[in-house]
């Protein structure tokens, strides 16, 4: 059974992929989050709101909050794109002209909100839910299922996987975080 | 009468520096011409981009000027982006919008609205620290010093005519993938 992720941990772990992503040392801030709110995730939103080594941007659109991570890592920063499902969808011309044709290497955690716990997303009754992994696998994708807090490594396993093969990665936050 | 787009590029050519120069749509074509350099990223294959992209790198490099060299139809569908830049107060970056009114790239159909749309008056409602209109070109040669070192973020509304070229009667130009390569390497030489 999945299992809710507490948003200090998840926190804990983003600090130590910007920390990774950066080669070590300090650094003001430590790294980004492009943000369109996602309320499976709220509970990471509001206590990074308390975080002063990272720096949240809340965008307007998902489409806004890629392409400003895209600019981010241009000018060499690291960037994490915390957005839902349905902002995957609202942001595909995006994804695929930036990750994909212009080889940006995007890290996205999409919030799958309304999966059941019972369930396997591809069987969910929302077809939000139900669409996101086939999705992904259309555009080739990779992605994992973040199921509780013994899966937290893959936040830094995926990041790291964006930037080597220069496109989008992306975990899925099963539950709603705590 | 409307400002030759070109005449404006090559005014901004001229005077911008070290900047980062973000041009997309029919800024483009002429801009590879003007500057042919690794310190410019031209969007394509993300319509409407350009504004958000340009907001990342002004949020990564905050000790050079990003100049966004912006389309009429490409900040309407992105439009929320004028939001998004306030809200992230880059200081550094100046976004010239071209209007010209129509779609000019995809065959010139007017934009909703057409020449009626007021982007400086959305800027300015979305929390830009300021927004002007130009229209002429003696006047924007003369305010252009200004517009390059004042504090964003910052909209200037360009009045312009259409370009001599688009994207899809001068094609070429290095792919989107390699630009972003060159500038990014560019810009951890010089960070580093
Ligand atoms: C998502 C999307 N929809 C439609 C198009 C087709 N399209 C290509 S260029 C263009 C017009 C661009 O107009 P504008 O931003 O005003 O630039 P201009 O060509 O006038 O310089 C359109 C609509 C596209 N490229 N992407
Ligand atoms: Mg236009």
């Amino acid at each position: 059974m999945p299992e809710s992720i507490p948003a200090s941990l998840i926190i804990d772990t983003l600090k130590e992929t910007f920390r990774e992503a950066r080669g070590g040392g300090r650094h003001e801030p430590l790294g980004w989050i492009l943000s369109v709110p996602d309320t499976h995730q709220r509970t990471v939103l509001a206590a990074l709101d308390k975080e002063r080594a990272i720096r949240v941007v809340t965008c307007a659109t998902e489409d806004e909050a890629t392409t400003a991570a895209a600019g981010l890592y241009l000018g060499g920063e690291p960037a994490v794109l915390m957005i839902q499902h349905a902002g995957l969808y609202a942001s595909v011309n995006t994804l695929r002209g930036l990750g994909i044709d212009g080889r940006v290497p995007l890290f996205y955690m999409i919030g799958l909100l309304s999966r059941e716990k019972d369930k396997d997303p591809r069987e969910s009754r929302h077809s939000m839910v139900r669409y996101c992994e086939p999705l992904l696998d259309t555009f080739a994708v990779p992605h994992a299922r973040l199921e509780g807090p013994d899966d937290l490594e893959l936040i830094p396993e995926y990041y790291r996987l964006a930037q080597q093969r220069r496109g989008p990665a992306a975990v899925l936050v099963g539950l709603e975080t705590i | 009468m409307a400002m030759k787009p070109e005449e404006v590029l090559r005014a901004i050519a001229a005077g911008r520096g070290d900047a980062i120069c973000v041009p997309t749509m029919t800024t483009a074509p002429a801009w590879r011409t003007l500057a042919p350099d690794d310190l410019s990223i031209t969007c394509v294959g993300f319509m409407g981009g350009a504004s958000a992209l340009g907001l990342g790198l002004a949020l990564a490099r905050p000790e050079r000027r990003v100049l966004v060299l912006d389309g009429d139809g490409s900040l309407l569908m992105q439009l929320g982006s004028l939001a998004t830049i306030a809200g992230a107060r880059p200081r550094n970056l100046v976004h010239f919008l071209f209007k010209n009114g129509v779609y000019h790239t995809s065959g010139a159909q007017e934009i909703p609205g057409g020449f009626d749309v007021d982007f400086v008056m959305m800027a300015k409602g979305a929390g830009y620290r300021a927004a002007y209109t130009i229209g002429d070109l003696g006047e924007f040669r003369r305010r252009l010093p200004k517009i390059l070192t004042e504090e964003g973020p910052l909209l200037v509304e360009l009045v312009t005519g259409l370009a001599a070229e688009t994207p899809m009667t001068a094609r070429g130009g290095k792919p989107f993938h390699q630009q972003a390569e060159e500038l990014r390497q560019r810009l951890l030489r010089v960070g580093a």
